[in-house]
């Protein structure tokens, strides 16, 4: 059996005396994409804002490849962020500087690279997500969904092992919502990726999810896979499956 | 025919990228070969920056003509090519600079549309200043109290600390000069005057300014960058009586309100120096005080800080509407209402001067 790529042991957090996760334990195997789903307000976002270390709660632990990210030193938790790519849900791009240069960042800072490599890579990064026309632009002269995938261009610029995403397909037509799933999937495939997905599209869930993870009021209400989950008789999941298709 | 071999390791990706690169650039250059083969006997992992790598490395062979082969490759280290290799090679455009005369053009056409604005802002803020006097329903309820509240009261303490110390430091200053002529009593005619017309404006503008005209630039270029003006005015309401007026009359009522109490304090400031250093009597001081001040002082402050009031508000609402590009536009635009205001109510401060001196 091979390790769990992330391991959530218990972790309880909120905001002040306010308990948005309870308790909740996880493992999340490699080349598996896992679908955290929800009702608003459930804590979906606080739950993958400690994935990535964004927040830190004093009761429990949060592992990203095997290493216990709340313990450790500023370079060690570097070599782990080197490994972990994330999509924003409004994308975040640094504003004062163009497309090109937001993707080129992570590889500047972290690496070595010739300018004609990096270049090369800044523009297959861009062509992946059909974007390689903008790469001299801002991201304020971009459209909202255009902004979302160069974004994505940005959080993939150094293949991570382990891709976050928040609301893929937020903001997109359905048409180049498809293509960013394919993009999803052929990325997991070609580069055995681990991608932790927080989205409501039950289309965009029935292309790629591996695994579902439902939580309802700060618990873990349903952790398996997608075909469980669609048969599931629990009848908050039906409902979530059956009114999108209403 | 001259033959090179470039053994590739198990992996390929960002982390020896830049090791391999240097490798095959190292080959290219001082092996000279006619036929550079790239093999890929030992790949078993290949990642995008692998493969963009092993095509840079192509490019750059084609520039010596080099001819190179790609051999051994497992089907996964295909599939990958198949999937990150079908990018044409980067073509970068820079951007052309512009000549003398486009900049020129620009500088001059970027003038006049700031101006423009600016002037159907004032109209527009004037209008609406003048028609939320007469409907009711333009008024926001309790918006320019809040605005007062914020920009006069709580800018209270500052203002006075800064203007005692400013009475203190002028009569302190003229004091030395004073004493030697035995004028020691002037030393209040000085202060009195000095304060009133010209330092108590003067320093609660800029203070003013920098406090609350940055704040109401930044809050402004703020919400025209996150759309909330455009949602305002997809509501049908006009943001100039619905926001920048109750600021403005928040500005105007307060900082002849705030420069009166620093014309004040300062006076106070230098009645301390009077007292401590000049040997004067308080009563002395003030009396003097009294004397001196004409109705023609008090008007000129007011006058003034009126006009800078009017300034400062416009002003920020100005930059604060006209902010272009993200957070970083918000910064610039505070940036420049600071600067601009000050420049403005310095230049306002020598054409009043030089009005009321004739």
């Amino acid at each position: 059996m091979t390790e769990p790529i992330i391991q959530v042991e218990n972790l309880t957090a909120g905001y002040n005396e306010r308990k948005i996760l309870q308790n909740i334990s996880l493992d999340i195997y490699p080349n598996e994409i896992v679908v955290i789903l929800g009702t608003s307000g459930c804590g979906k976002t606080t739950l993958l804002k400690h994935l990535i270390g964004l927040l830190t709660s004093k009761e429990g632990k949060v592992k990203l490849f095997g290493k216990d990210i709340n313990n450790l030193y500023d370079k060690e938790l570097i070599q782990i962020k080197k490994r972990i790519g994330v999509l924003f849900q409004n994308g975040a791009l640094l504003n004062s500087i163009t497309i090109a240069e937001n993707i080129a960042i992570p590889l500047k800072r972290h690496y070595n690279l010739s300018q004609a490599v990096m270049d090369r890579i800044v523009h297959l990064k861009l062509s992946l997500v059909g974007l390689d026309h903008v790469y001299n632009f801002f991201p304020n002269e971009l459209s909202g969904g255009m902004r979302k995938r160069a974004a994505l261009a940005r959080a993939i610029s150094l293949d991570p092992q382990l891709f976050f995403v928040d609301e893929p397909g937020a903001g997109l037509d359905p048409v180049t919502a498809e293509a960013l799933d394919k993009l999803l999937l052929s990325l997991k495939n070609q580069l055995g990726m681990t991608l932790v997905v927080v989205t409501h599209e039950v289309a965009s869930i029935k292309r790629i999810a591996d695994k579902i993870c439902y939580l309802s009021k700060g618990n873990i209400l349903f952790y398996d896979t997608l075909d469980k989950a669609l048969k599931s008789d629990i009848p908050e999941i039906n409902n979530f499956f059956n009114s999108a298709g209403r | 025919m001259k033959l090179e071999t470039l053994k590739l390791p198990e992996v390929v990706h960002i982390e020896n990228s830049s090791e391999i690169y240097k490798q095959a650039s190292k080959l290219l250059r001082k092996r000279k070969p006619d036929s550079l083969k790239i093999d890929f006997f030992d790949v078993k992992k290949i990642d995008s920056i692998g493969v963009t790598l092993i095509k840079q490395i192509q490019q750059d062979a084609q520039k010596y003509k080099v001819k190179t082969t790609l051999v051994n490759l497992l089907e996964e280290v295909d599939n990958a090519f198949k999937l990150f290799g079908q990018v044409p090679p980067a073509d970068v455009k820079k951007k052309r600079r512009r000549n003398f005369f486009e900049v020129i053009g620009e500088a001059t056409y970027n003038a006049w549309v700031t101006i423009s604005n600016f002037t159907i802002l004032i109209s527009d803020v004037f209008y609406w200043t003048l028609m939320s006097f007469f409907k009711k329903k333009l008024r926001r309820e309790g918006e320019v109290i809040r605005q007062s509240v914020f920009i006069g009261v709580n800018a209270l303490p500052i203002i006075a600390l800064v203007s005692f110390l400013i009475g203190f430091i002028l009569a302190l200053q003229s004091s030395t000069q004073l004493r030697q002529f035995g004028a020691n009593i002037f030393v209040a005619d000085l202060v009195a005057i000095a304060m009133v017309t010209e330092m108590g404006p003067l320093i609660t503008a800029i203070m003013v300014a920098g406090r609350s005209g940055s704040a109401i630039t930044a809050e402004i270029a703020t919400m025209t960058v996150t759309e909330e003006i455009d949602a305002l005015y997809s509501m049908g309401i006009d943001p100039v009586p619905y926001l920048f007026v109750p600021k403005l009359i928040a500005i105007v009522i307060t900082l002849p309100m705030l420069t009166t109490l620093a014309n004040v304090i300062g006076i106070i400031g230098g009645a301390v120096i009077g007292v401590i250093s000049l040997d004067l009597k308080w009563v002395t001081f003030f009396n003097e005080v009294i004397e001196v001040l004409r109705y023609k002082e008090i008007l000129i402050s007011l006058v003034k800080s009126f006009t800078f009031a009017v300034l400062i508000g416009i002003l920020a609402i100005h930059f604060g509407k006209n902010v272009k590009g993200g957070s970083e536009g918000v910064g610039k635009s505070t940036t420049s209402s600071v600067v601009a205001t000050i420049f403005f109510v310095i230049v306002a401060d020598s054409i009043l001067g030089l009005f009321f001196y004739f």
